[in-house]
């Protein structure tokens, strides 16, 4: 079978090998960019994200690939699910919120001294007013619907999680598509496999 | 018209048919092509006789590889390199633009990643335009340079695409050229000539997929001869 291809190969020339090596390279480039735009129009570096843990179960299993969106001058809110990064570990975590706190920025009060005299439920409808000021930043407490406690152990120290932490708000979900991403995680060979195979096809294929 | 003698495809084991081609006989006002390709240095051509695309790509692919010999046209490349530029441009902005966001961290990357998107955008759009006003169906532009008591340029430009099929006919190919001859490097117009022919794939692919090149080229010999002979001055 291959031994025909070669020979095709041979015949197309400099121009035509050049060709056929641009329609491989410019699928995977528009893929790129598609993914860089979604990223710039939901305004996260990850607008799509897989589900690794049943911590929040049964909103979402592991698995579920889950839609992200960070609008820039929004506050978040309590009951938001989000996503967040703690600076030291790699694996980003989704968990729903559970407190929320508004401090001012220029204050000369420590970020967790503000924190405890703010709070959040009597003041309510006064914070999110205020929030929407550049002057208050947002500290955030999350807790994942499945587990017994809430997440201060996983914060590597912080006592609250800031606004730059989070990677985005969960917007909506698709079950069990993620399988497809974590099989090829714990499976690497099955990645190559993949990648290989298609590589194979857009090089054969001539449009 | 001259003579062409036809070698039957597949005859590769036959001593006697290693012919020279024949040189281009000249005459004021028309030129007329006579090529004999040696059964020998052909390939054998085999493609899937139900995939209309192979079809048309086996044909375009020997039309091109025909056209292109020594005796006949020089090959101009201008809408390949253009594309060709193009595509790799695009690629190189969208790797560059991937990479520079993978490196930095996401906030301050957005202003470089817009404009990498932007650029990558424009330059997509501008590929497609001219795939789409500018080259269209052209599969082969070739030129030619002969003395008759000037310098005279021949320029070729081959259009192809597939008529589908009805209950009546098979699909067929249809070639459609377009021929100018210049003299004192383009300026005064010697002639112009259009013609258009279309043959069912049938004739040209048995029902295994193999090709008769010959006849191929042939028919395409006639469809130039066509083309060089009309509303010549």
């Amino acid at each position: 079978m291959f031994a025909e291809e070669l020979k095709a190969f041979r015949r197309l020339g400099v121009r035509g090998i050049l060709v056929q090596l641009l329609n491989f390279a410019s699928v995977i480039a528009s893929g790129l960019m598609m993914w860089k735009g979604l990223g710039l129009v939901t305004n996260t570096e990850s607008p799509i994200v897989v589900v690794l843990s049943g911590s929040m179960e049964p909103a979402f299993y592991r698995g579920d690939l889950l839609f992200l969106t960070n609008p820039p001058n929004t506050p978040y809110r309590t009951g938001d699910i989000t996503v967040y990064k703690i600076p030291g570990s790699p694996i980003p975590i989704v968990h729903r919120i559970l407190e929320v706190r508004g401090v001012n920025r220029k204050s000369s009060k420590s970020k967790a001294a503000m924190a405890k005299e703010i709070v959040d439920d009597e003041k309510g409808a006064v914070l999110r007013a205020v929030e929407n000021e550049p002057e208050v930043e947002q500290l955030l407490l999350t807790k994942g619907d499945n587990n017994p406690v809430d997440d201060i152990d996983l914060y590597n120290g912080l006592d609250w999680l800031e606004r730059r932490h989070v990677v985005g708000k969960v917007r909506g979900f698709l079950p069990y598509v993620g399988y497809v991403t974590i099989a090829m995680n714990d499976f690497p060979k099955l990645k190559y496999l993949i990648l290989g195979v298609l590589g194979l096809f857009a090089l054969i294929q001539r449009e | 018209m001259a003579k062409l003698r036809k070698t039957a495809n597949g005859d590769a084991a036959d001593p006697s048919s290693s012919h020279q081609p024949d040189s281009n006989h000249s005459r004021p006002a028309t030129r007329l092509v006579n090529v004999v390709i040696p059964a020998s240095e052909r390939d054998v051509v085999k493609v899937n006789n139900a995939n209309l695309v192979d079809l048309k790509n086996a044909c375009d692919d020997i039309l091109k590889r025909f056209l292109s010999r020594p005796e006949l046209f020089k090959q101009i490349h201008t809408h390949t390199d253009v594309r060709l530029a193009l595509g790799w441009a695009s690629v190189l902005v969208a790797a560059g633009t991937a990479f520079y966001g993978w490196k930095v961290e996401f906030e301050t990357s957005k202003p470089v990643v817009w404009a990498g998107l932007i650029v990558y955008f424009i330059l997509s759009i501008a590929q497609t335009l001219y795939a789409y006003l500018v080259e269209k169906d052209i599969v082969f532009v070739g030129k030619r340079k002969t003395f008759d008591k000037r310098i005279v340029t021949e320029r070729i430009t081959i259009t192809s695409n597939t008529a589908p099929s009805s209950s009546s006919k098979p699909p067929a190919y249809s070639l459609s050229a377009t021929y100018v001859r210049t003299a004192s490097g383009g300026k005064s117009l010697l002639g112009k000539g259009k013609a258009q022919a279309a043959r069912g794939y049938n004739e040209f692919f048995d029902e295994n997929g193999t090709m008769d090149q010959g006849r191929f080229e042939t028919w395409v010999t006639e469809v130039v001869e066509q083309v060089m002979q009309e509303k010549t001055q």
